[in-house]
């Protein structure tokens, strides 16, 4: 296993250069790095910050610059805030590994449950009920979802009840003056997890139901049936162990994306994670954060993609990591 | 005078939308609308609000954008909302701006023992300050003239300024004692009242001087020498305000102020609407219209008409087919701007166009001469015909082979200026013009098409940051963007209109404030006479505040909503 993934992060590595190649020749040819410094009083600034950054050079010469910072830890400085880049994209990456932490979590149960049940109860009122709604979830665009909720879960019962404040909350992550994990932090977070859940919960628990009917129609289901093994232990110990494995592929390559993707969710609810820093870094044309903010995302996905498949050879006996 | 480039003006007239925000905003008014009915108390042009506060207590207000950084005399001060959020509250300034009647004009601030003086010595404009003993750093130490010595030689010498407009006059200033300072131009500055006073305050020199003074600001400061000073800047969250314990002035009200970062529209009304906002100041967009209907009557709104926002329609005086002045008087007569300026803001009390470029904050300096400009299909016949223009098969103006058809350019996502390309467009056509839309970015725009001259018609807005006319940054032949002025000239249009730099150049130096309004009118009538822009309407400002919140609430046009927030605090 371990030679397996060390074989495997040796095989991403090339795969990082090219894409962080083919990220750093489209943004700079989208970009003007100086875009800012062309409205300075100072005539001497563009030139000073060329010779600085080598802009004058070659592109492979500029991405072998800037590459061999970035290894060494210098991610470089943002031209909107004047900050570090690194710490700025540790930040944000922080706030949304939490929000996909729960949301993950959430989803992932849920969406195992209704799969399950959806199978083990194919073609009930349930399950149409299930897969109707779980159309709805998937029908319904973030920006829209969270602003139900929010008006739904929040402005109206306040207004509704006569509270003083909402019951919960959807600016950032936590009160001002509040730190930590504690009741705030949850008011705060319940809103964009359960607009992030219900996403992935819509996609995911049809997923599951398609790979639990999939198994329960195997061989050995009918084998263990015709034995007189139990409903519910066919059912988990059987078809869910076969079926969990492309559902973890599943989710590991969805959680892949959501790194750089909660963009509309972390801006409808004002959280400063990876999307937001993308938005607001794209919208200032500061290509010293979207490069490593870039390869930040492919990083994630080529992890994600890592332990997909690990998870998935050991969910599954029969895959051999080699 | 300055063209939307920085947010410090499109933050209030032309913001770069996020692209989800338009899309929100929509679904928001549906949402919203179904909980709540009626409308704000609306107030529109209204005078300020006050309500009687208790002491103590704190509030959160919105802010739709973070500064970038907070460096006050670097790019960071072109950052509209740094300066309502920090540099307002903590930098002092020797001019403000306070209602007179019904003008905003500038006087002299509390720092100042009495009004900054000017006269000419030797055929020289000296200017005279007088600090107040009283005011001092928020660390105890006096505010000094060496603090205005520091502050203006690093603006006149530093590099990364905003603006060294002014400041560049600058020959010497000398400090005879702690509490004055004599600044000695080298030309006449008839707008001397923005040293110190527009885009800059005074910075402390003996925290400052000999060191990297962006280093020290970029990320917030811990000094202060205004009423509040910063606790907290939090990235991508908030900015937390407490009252500056060494402030001589009147001390604020509340024991501290948030403002949240809530760069969506939507979300930002729906948190408002919660209570988890008790204060917003929306660019006034039509979503924004639309949702500050939802409110119901949970919220006081005060709009303020007489702002530093002029939206224009801006002609390349150098590209074809603007490089004929017929054809700009004949565009000018094709359209109804009246209609448009109702079409976007009627609702809020703009019903009027501009017939000048001097917006209303300046109005004082403005004349009316464009107002010869309705429209008046006929008219554009007769200018167009003894041109030598003729229609041609397709109903468009053409000459020489070349149809009177052209690109107009504004910022992409902006549904204002969107509706107001589509309204254009329709009564381009009638007239004979035919008028396609290509929208970009802010940062393209502004960064590259407009110093470039690369555009036929724009559409953007123009700001005055102070009471005082500064045409001759947007009209003035040496402004036009080149090598001599390191490209940093922002007469995009490329405008050379006969015999006007030497008036503007005169609204500029003329101290006698009369001479100078004599001037500036003239001005303003080469300009209507030859019309190298058009002006359409100003931009109004909104402010919307909770019930909790008491002071007297208004808006300021220079120094935004929060310029009295020391007053503000929690309603009795």
């Amino acid at each position: 296993m371990l030679r397996y993934t060390v074989r495997r992060l040796a095989y991403s590595l090339p795969v990082l250069v090219i894409a962080s190649f083919i990220l750093f020749w489209a943004v700079r040819a989208t970009f003007d790095p100086l875009a800012k410094l062309r409205q300075s009083t100072d005539p001497g600034a563009v030139r000073r910050q060329t010779e600085l950054l080598g802009l004058d050079r070659s592109a492979p010469e500029q991405y072998l610059l800037w590459m061999k910072a970035f290894v060494t830890g210098d991610w470089g400085t943002s031209t909107r805030t004047s900050g570090a880049v690194m710490p700025m994209i540790g930040s944000a990456l922080e706030v949304t590994l939490q929000l996909m932490f729960w949301g993950v979590l959430f989803a992932s149960v849920i969406a195992l449950g209704i799969g399950i049940y959806s199978a083990a109860r194919q073609y009930s009122a349930g399950d149409y009920v299930l897969t109707g709604l779980s159309y709805v979830g998937i029908a319904m665009p973030a920006f829209w979802l969270g602003l139900v909720l929010i008006q739904l879960l929040a402005v109206w019962p306040r207004q509704q009840f006569g509270l003083s404040e909402p019951p919960l909350y959807f600016v950032g992550l936590h009160s001002v003056g509040e730190s930590g994990i504690n009741l705030d932090y949850f008011r705060h977070l319940a809103l964009p997890v359960v607009t992030l859940t219900i996403g992935l919960v819509a996609s995911w628990s049809r997923f599951t139901r398609t790979s639990m009917l999939e198994a329960l129609a195997g061989d050995y289901v009918r084998t263990a049936r015709a034995k007189g093994v139990p409903r519910r232990r066919i059912l988990f110990r059987h078809a869910l162990r076969n079926a969990l494995a492309p559902f973890v592929t599943v989710v590991a390559l969805d959680s892949a994306a959501l790194v750089g993707g909660l963009v509309v969710t972390e801006q409808i609810y004002a959280i400063p994670g990876m999307g937001r820093l993308f938005l607001s870094s794209i919208l200032a044309g500061d290509v010293f954060v979207l490069i490593p903010w870039m390869l930040v995302v492919a990083v994630a996905v080529i992890v994600f993609n890592l332990l997909a498949d690990v998870a998935y050879a050991l969910l599954d006996p029969r895959v051999a990591l080699r | 005078m300055i063209h939307e480039r920085s947010d410090r003006i499109p933050s209030r007239a032309g913001k770069l939308r996020t692209p989800v925000g338009s899309a929100l905003a929509a679904l928001a008014v549906l949402v919203a609308t179904g909980c709540t009915s009626g409308a704000p108390a609306l107030a529109p042009g209204t005078a300020i609000r006050d309500v009687p506060v208790k002491q103590g207590g704190s509030l959160v207000i919105g802010a739709e954008q973070e500064p970038d950084c907070a460096d006050w005399i670097s790019s960071c001060a072109g950052s509209i909302w740094g300066t309502y959020l920090m540099q307002a509250q903590t930098i002092p300034q020797v001019f403000t701006v306070a209602p007179q009647g019904k003008d905003w004009v500038p006087v002299a601030s509390d720092l100042m023992a009495s009004t900054p003086t000017t006269a000419m010595v030797d055929g020289r404009q000296t200017i005279t300050y007088r600090l107040n003993p009283a005011a001092v750093w928020s660390d105890g130490q006096p505010i000094t003239s060496a603090d205005l010595k520091y502050t203006a030689l690093q603006i006149r010498d530093g590099k990364d300024i905003f603006t060294q407009t002014g400041y560049d006059l600058i020959d010497s200033i000398s400090t005879p004692d702690a509490r004055t300072a004599v600044l000695t131009l080298k030309s006449p500055y008839a707008n001397w009242r923005q040293l110190f006073g527009a885009e800059y305050g005074v910075l402390p020199a003996h925290l400052l001087e000999g060191k990297d003074r962006n280093a020290l600001m970029k990320n917030g400061y811990t000094f202060s020498g205004g009423p509040w000073r910063i606790a907290s800047w939090v990235r991508g969250t908030s900015v937390t305000l407490v009252p500056n314990e060494r402030y001589w002035g009147r001390k604020p009200h509340l024991d501290k102020v948030t403002f949240q970062f809530t760069t969506d529209t939507a979300a930002e009304f729906q948190a408002f609407a919660s209570g988890q906002l008790d204060a917003l100041y929306p660019t006034p967009q039509l979503d924004v219209l639309a949702q500050i209907n939802s409110l119901g009557g949970s919220a006081d709104m005060q709009v303020e008409t007489r702002t530093g926002n002029l939206q224009a329609l801006w002609m390349n005086n150098s590209a074809f087919p603007f490089d004929s002045v017929a054809v700009r008087q004949a565009l000018a007569h094709s359209i109804d701007r009246g209609a448009i300026v109702r079409k976007l803001f009627g609702s809020l009390g703009v019903t009027a166009p501009a017939q000048s470029f001097l917006s209303p904050l300046v109005s004082a300096f403005a004349a009316e001469d464009f107002a010869v400009y309705q429209r008046d299909l006929a008219k554009v016949q007769q200018i167009m015909t003894a041109a030598g223009w003729a229609k041609n098969g397709d109903g468009i103006w053409s000459k020489d082979g070349r149809a009177a058809q052209f690109t107009i350019v504004s910022l992409a996502g902006n549904q204002s200026r969107e509706l107001t390309e589509q309204i254009l467009q329709s009564q381009l056509r009638q007239a004979g013009f035919k008028m396609t839309i290509k929208n970009t970015s802010a940062a393209n725009l502004f960064g590259k098409v407009a110093p470039a001259g690369d555009f036929q018609l724009g559409l953007w807005t123009l700001t005055d940051t102070f009471p005082e006319p500064t045409l001759d940054a947007t009209f003035g032949s040496t402004a036009i963007p080149s090598d001599a002025n390191g490209n940093s000239g922002i007469n995009f249009i490329r405008a050379q209109v006969p015999g006007l730099d030497s008036v503007l150049g005169r609204v500029g130096t003329e101290v006698d404030e009369t001479s100078r309004l004599q001037a500036s009118r003239q001005a303003e009538r080469l300009i209507a006479d030859t019309v190298p822009s058009l002006p359409l309407g100003a931009v109004p400002n909104i402010l919307l505040t909770g019930k909790k919140v008491g002071g007297p609430i208004g808006i300021n046009p220079v120094q935004g909503p929060f310029w009295n927030l020391a007053e503000w605090g929690l309603a009795k």
